[in-house]
């Protein structure tokens, strides 16, 4: 399997800024052919995790891109019962949680990482054969 | 008044029973009777890079607007009031959240027309096309493809409504056959569902169509009768409102 080319940004948090973050992300699905609709599913993915991010804090994003797809690190966030709700049981059909949100826009989520309080949220997002 | 009554009556009739009487309904079929006044108004701004269904809502405030604040002892017809507040709020858009900022000219015409070249590819193909086919389609480069999605997301939250204008004010399309509900607050960050029941109708319909029928922007926006790109904007503005509701 080739190995991923690593992208790394750390940004302040907040509006201003997820431009260059999705400029970012815009060029990666470029590389990876990736359907508009599913650059679209992945920005959502990560504008929707940043909202959990500290204003006081930067975040810090990785990049794993590799012919499959990407992955992506997000973190550190700051809710320890944000870890919670992304671990636990799928949410009740009907309820509209940050969970539901992520298993809808991204192949798969979870949390890699907690420490001292914080985390990291990994996102995946295949390439889709056309 | 029946339905029927209501859709027969004259506009000062409607508005009487609005102004006086507080009947939503006539104050809807004024709507309905008027939007082509606005359609026809916001086609005069098509083309200067705001897709123009977008512009049609913004439109559609300015009628409300001119609905609400129609004085019954005018002798002016509704339409003649409507048109200068249709096209103000219009104008005020372009210059308060539009394009004459820092986005430059070719960008602004190329994000105008990226909706309807996107759900064109997207017939064509079966699929939504990739940045590359845009691009191949616009005969540009990614990076253009890339910088005019971009420019429209610098104002996306202005999509379905303009938002309200100012703190004590409601925003207009919220009053149109959106519920009556008052939501909690809520600890559980990662529960957005407190709020859902705030949105209009059509934004919670979208909602649920992508996240519980689990439908596809592209699929939601054959069904809506707007485009993917707007279907976009719509879940994007409609989870950060109720993000920010939830505090």
């Amino acid at each position: 399997m080739p190995a991923a080319d690593r992208i790394e940004l750390t940004t302040p948090v907040g509006a201003s800024w997820e431009a260059v973050i999705r400029m970012v992300l815009g060029g990666i699905a470029d590389r990876l052919d990736l359907g508009f609709d599913q650059l679209d599913d992945l920005q959502l993915a990560v504008e929707r995790l940043l909202a959990e991010g500290d204003p006081q804090n930067p975040v810090t994003l990785s990049f794993e891109v590799s012919p499959g797809g990407v992955r992506t690190r997000l973190g550190p966030l700051r809710d320890a019962a944000l870890a919670e709700a992304l671990q636990g049981p799928e949410p009740p059909p009907g309820e509209l949680t940050l969970p539901r949100i992520l298993s809808t826009v991204v192949d798969s989520y979870g949390v890699e990482e907690v420490a001292d309080g914080h985390l990291v949220v990994r996102l995946e997002k295949l390439v889709r054969k056309q | 008044m029946s339905a029927v009554d209501l859709i027969t009556a004259s506009d000062r009739d409607l508005l009487r029973r609005y102004h006086e009487g507080g009947d939503a309904s006539a104050r809807e079929v004024l709507v309905e009777r008027h939007l082509p006044l606005v359609r026809s108004l916001a086609r005069r701004y098509a083309g200067r890079g705001e897709a123009l269904d977008d512009i049609e809502q913004v439109g559609a405030i300015g009628l409300l607007k001119a609905i609400d604040r129609y004085e019954l002892s005018r002798e002016v017809a509704l339409t003649t009031y409507a048109t200068p507040n249709v096209v103000g709020e219009i104008k005020r858009h372009f210059r308060d959240k539009g394009w004459a900022i820092r986005v430059p000219r070719a960008l602004q015409e190329l994000n105008g027309k990226m909706g309807p070249t996107i759900e064109r590819l997207t017939s064509k193909l079966g699929r939504s096309p990739s940045i590359a086919e845009i691009a191949a389609e616009f005969e540009t480069t990614t990076e253009q493809v890339l910088e005019a999605l971009e420019a429209g997301s610098a104002y996306a939250p202005l999509s379905l409504s303009a938002g309200p204008t100012g703190d004590d004010e409601l925003d207009p399309m919220e009053t149109i056959g959106a519920d009556d509900a008052e939501f909690e607050r809520t600890d559980n960050r990662a529960s957005l569902e407190p709020a859902l029941a705030a949105l209009p109708e059509r934004e919670r319909e979208i909602l649920r169509m992508r996240f519980e029928d689990g439908l596809t922007q592209t699929q939601i926006a054959e069904r809506v009768g707007i485009s993917q790109m707007h279907v976009s904007r719509l879940i994007r503005r409609s989870l950060e409102r109720m993000r920010t509701q939830l505090g």
